[in-house]
């Protein structure tokens, strides 16, 4: 495979059949559509391209820079075909809620707008949200934006019925699926697919997922949501059902461990809501059915999303010297000092003074002379052992002595016969009138 | 009246619901002190403090917690809180002669706002740390002091526009505080007046129910206060404002459900649910929703104490990624948070008495008529939806009540006069004399808006408290922190 720009590597993505020990279903053939295979990542390559194309193309000389509502996939696909033509791309959105995808974003070169927070006193007569600001904006005469305008160009279906379609029919060997489930998120794919399948076949039945109402799924919408969306029209779909943070992720892993396809949480959520769609239908079957789910895009860039609904996936085995191993008695009788005890022990004893805060508090003021090692970097260096000798007296501070003492307790459980916990911390030294520096 | 009434159930703590439960006391007082009445519950107001002072425990933070006056102006609120080791944020002379009055020490309160010379001067005066928006406000308050040999006065300089690194927020403008981008004026001007003013520290007050901005915000504020270090200063505090946020609803199905039925009664999918088909800010363009909800998030699980709880342990992005309050706790700094609305969360409660209850069309909702005006209420002002809950005046008999729809119509002679726009189901028929009582509008909602149009007057105040298992009252303005046990000395 040879090509002369990675836009032509865009679409003809391959259908993967899913092992049935892995979806139990005894008469239905299920496929996964990987458009997390596309050059940029996702599904939204082919509708980003199909949508800039002829406008890239006309007028370069023009400039104009590309914009778009978007919080993900078609904002990474638009600020790529954006720069290899030359423009800038800025997305404007209020749903970018994943860090990752945000650096990305940056990384490509785009310049993204959040929109604001909701006011927390409302006016409800104000007519003037950040959204139709924008779109003032956008109709300003003169402006020389390019806006691609997802959620209502035709061109966005579009790109699904010529492509991600007949894609799935000639994979299928010139026949339809007798099941299409698709996420529903700007409805472009699952609208475009859905019309393209049934050309071929008006019996297919067309499910649609949206995420539940109380949870956020990136890149779908809930039903509120998506009657906002111009492309979508309820009437597309057979049925349209909710799916949940938690069943999308669950979705995800299975995808991931046992299939081997790297899918993001939509993937999950597809085939999440494909099965729970399928097992019904498959109870009453007597021949063979086939069913297409669309893998929207990656695994990668959601790990915090994941790590923050499921931190369990993430434990590490549980490492020692640690300080969640002491017991409450041994942090209260943890060797400690007051404030002026410290003092005349610095002057004495010469101990080694360690700053536990973070580097920007350590460098705005501190005790004279004393090292900082932040207490995530001490607790990763206890783990491998004592980190100075034991001849050597450490004063451990934190900002009320209360990590500190735990740090203490485990030195000395660790064998450490010199070391002091600073009762109260800083804010008591600093309390106390003793003096501060910064150097 | 079609499908499943669409109820709205208020959340009701265990004082508010026992309110509720007492129809004897609630029928006694508006028969004694009319309709509207608003009941303000204080000793409510030192558990919601409570509440906070346990976040800034748990995090180990010290500070204040300074209650935002412009959000109610009851006197027994405010007395109940002196009582307290809480402080109060004051917005306008009268406010602060207010707070002075009821027994805050100067110490306790804050000056913020936009204010005129009286009311920097009695600040001054009184030795009040004062929250400035501006430098011309700052050589203002320096030439009073100057001039009056008034005391050094202790400052806040607010600040607005804060901007995350690598990504542009869109932020409602506000009109409150300076730039960030001009802090180091702003500074300059500080040591410039320093003999006469001390530099405390910097505040912000962001009107967004976002988490991150107000995060962007503490962060830029960490910045700037290293500025003031890096200068010689000594600030000791941030002030983050209020805004955390009141939960409404019992229920978080109902308010999804009713949502849901909106957006599809807006698209005319569904019977219309409000008065004249109104959207809340929605409209139908072919068959497409436009607009934004103007709704208050009614049902924010997250909302109040919880909120700063999540705030504090969001991670500075721009700062190593230690949690807020970890930062702050390292820095020394202490926290000042000035929460109005959530202060005041089951604080209160509004009855009004039902007038009339008319049948309109066949099946349609009742049309019930309220002695009150919509802006005695002023749900609508606020973009809250919430039911009201009906207290009965002759026991009646809840095994027999079956769901009903209604309006709810003010008593001014105004086609406008909605308590609310849109339709509320009630889990009984109205009669007249029953009374409807609006949980947390008292708190909250009503000082901002209650006029005494068309002669007719506004709400009075009274404060309840319970003693032992029994309620008692008085009028707002003979409430002290002595009265509730005032009985027994
Ligand atoms: C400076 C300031 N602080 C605090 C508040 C109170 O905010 P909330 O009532 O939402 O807690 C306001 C409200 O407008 C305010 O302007």
């Amino acid at each position: 495979m040879r090509y002369d720009s990675i836009t032509e590597a865009i679409g003809n993505t391959p259908l993967v059949r899913i092992d049935p020990a892995v979806h139990g279903l005894s008469h239905i053939d299920l496929y996964a559509k990987l458009e997390l295979l596309n050059p940029f990542g996702s599904v939204k390559d082919r509708a980003a391209w199909n949508m800039a194309r002829p406008r890239l193309a006309a007028a370069p000389e023009r400039g104009g820079q590309v914009v778009e509502l978007s919080s993900g996939n078609t904002a990474k696909a638009l600020a790529v075909l954006a720069g290899m033509h030359g423009r800038t791309f800025k997305s404007v959105t209020n749903r970018m809620r994943i860090p990752e995808i945000k650096d990305l974003l940056l990384l490509l070169g785009a310049e993204i707008e959040e929109l604001p927070g909701q006011s927390e006193c409302l006016d409800p007569t104000a007519t003037d949200d950040p959204l139709t600001q924008f779109h003032r904006t956008l109709s300003e005469p003169g402006s020389t934006y390019l806006h691609t305008d997802q959620y209502f160009n035709p061109r966005n279906t579009e790109a699904h019925f010529t492509g991600t379609g007949p894609e799935i029919v000639k994979d299928l060997d010139g026949r339809s699926p007798d099941w299409f489930i698709a996420c529903v998120g700007t409805a472009g794919s699952s609208t475009g697919v859905a019309r393209a399948l049934r050309e071929h076949d008006p019996a297919v039945r067309v499910v649609g997922l949206v995420a539940a109402k109380s949870d956020f799924i990136p890149g779908i919408r809930t039903i509120d949501e998506a009657h906002e969306v111009g492309l979508f029209d309820p009437g597309t779909y057979d049925t349209i059902e909710s799916v949940s943070a938690d069943e999308a992720i669950e979705g995800m892993l299975t995808l991931n461990r046992r299939c081997g396809i790297l899918a993001g949480p939509t993937g999950g959520a597809a085939f999440f809501g494909a099965l729970r769609q399928l097992r019904a239908a498959d109870e009453e079957l007597t021949e063979r059915q086939s069913a297409v789910f669309i893998v929207c895009d990656r695994v990668e860039s959601y790990l915090s999303y994941v790590r923050q609904r499921r931190p369990d996936l993430f434990g590490r085995p549980r490492r020692g010297n640690s300080p969640a191993d002491l017991s409450d008695a041994e942090i209260r009788t943890a060797p400690a000092l007051g404030v002026a005890d410290a003092q005349a022990w610095i002057t004495t004893g010469e101990p080694l003074v360690v700053d536990l805060r973070s580097p920007y508090a350590y460098a705005a003021l501190h005790i004279d002379g004393s090292v900082n090692i932040v207490d995530e970097l001490f607790e990763e260096l206890l783990h491998g052992g004592l980190p100075f000798s034991r001849t050597r007296p450490v004063l451990l501070a934190c900002p009320v002595g209360e990590k500190s003492a735990r740090y203490a307790a485990l030195l000395t459980r660790m064998g450490h016969p010199g070391v002091r916990s600073l009762t109260g911390g800083i804010i008591a030294w600093r309390d106390a009138g003793a003096p501060l520096v910064r150097d | 009246m079609g499908g499943q009434p669409l109820y709205l159930e208020p959340r009701l703590e265990s004082r508010l619901r026992s309110l509720a439960d007492s129809p004897e006391l609630l029928h006694r007082l508006t028969d004694a002190l009319g309709s509207p009445l608003n009941m303000v519950v204080p000793d409510q107001l030192a558990d919601n403090l409570q509440q906070f002072r346990s976040v800034y425990g748990s995090h180990h933070l010290s500070g204040q917690v300074f209650f935002a006056h412009k959000a109610n102006r009851s006197s027994a609120l405010l007395r109940r809180l002196a009582a307290t080791d809480a402080g109060v944020d004051v917005a306008s002379l009268g406010e602060l002669q207010h707070a002075l009055g009821a027994g805050f020490t100067p110490d306790r309160i804050t000056a913020t706002g936009p204010k005129n010379p009286e009311f920097l001067w009695l600040a001054a005066r009184t030795s009040v740390t004062v929250s400035l928006d501006t430098r011309g406000e700052l050589d203002q308050l320096a030439t009073l002091v100057r001039k009056h040999a008034l005391p050094r006065t202790r400052v806040l300089l607010r600040l607005s526009g804060f901007e995350a690194s690598g990504v542009r927020v869109l932020s409602r403008r506000s009109r409150f505080g300076t730039a960030v981008g001009e802090s180091t004026a702003l500074l300059e001007t500080v040591e410039r007046h320093g003999d006469v003013v001390d530099l405390v520290g910097v505040a912000y007050h962001m009107d967004t129910t976002s988490l991150t901005e107000k995060a962007t915000a503490l962060e830029g504020c960490l910045r700037v206060l290293e500025e003031c270090r890096s200068r010689g200063l000594r600030p000791r505090a941030v002030d983050i404002g209020g805004g955390f946020g009141v939960n409404y609803l019992a229920d978080g199905g109902q308010w999804e459900r009713y949502t849901t039925e909106l957006t599809e009664a807006v698209l005319g999918i569904r019977p219309p649910l409000t008065y004249g088909g109104h959207g809340y800010g929605l409209r139908n363009e072919s068959g497409t929703l436009r607009g934004a909800l103007g709704l208050y998030p009614a049902h924010r699980p997250i909302a109040g104490a919880r909120y700063l709880d999540e705030l504090l342990a969001h991670p500075a992005a721009s700062l190593g990624g230690r949690p807020l309050a970890a930062l702050l706790l390292d820095h020394l700094y202490d926290l000042h948070i000035e929460p109005g609305r959530a202060l005041l969360d089951q604080c209160g409660l509004t009855l009004t008495k039902v007038l009339e209850v008319r049948d309109q069309e066949t099946d349609g909702p009742l049309a019930v008529r309220l002695a009150a005006k919509a802006d005695d209420v002023a749900l609508e002002d606020h973009g809250v939806l919430m039911d009201p809950v009906v207290v009965p005046r002759d026991g009646a008999d809840a095994d027999r009540a079956e769901p009903v729809a209604v309006h709810l119509f003010g008593s001014r002679c105004l086609e406008s006069d909605l308590i609310t726009r849109r339709t509320v189901f009630l889990p009984r028929r109205p009669v007249p004399g029953d009374l409807l009582a609006f949980a947390n509008t008292a708190g909250y909602c009503m000082d901002f808006h209650a006029t005494r149009a068309q002669h007719q007057p506004a709400a009075r105040k009274a404060a309840v408290w319970q003693e032992g298992d029994r309620w008692r009252w008085c009028l707002d303005d003979q409430y002290w922190p002595t009265t509730p046990v005032g009985g027994a000395q």
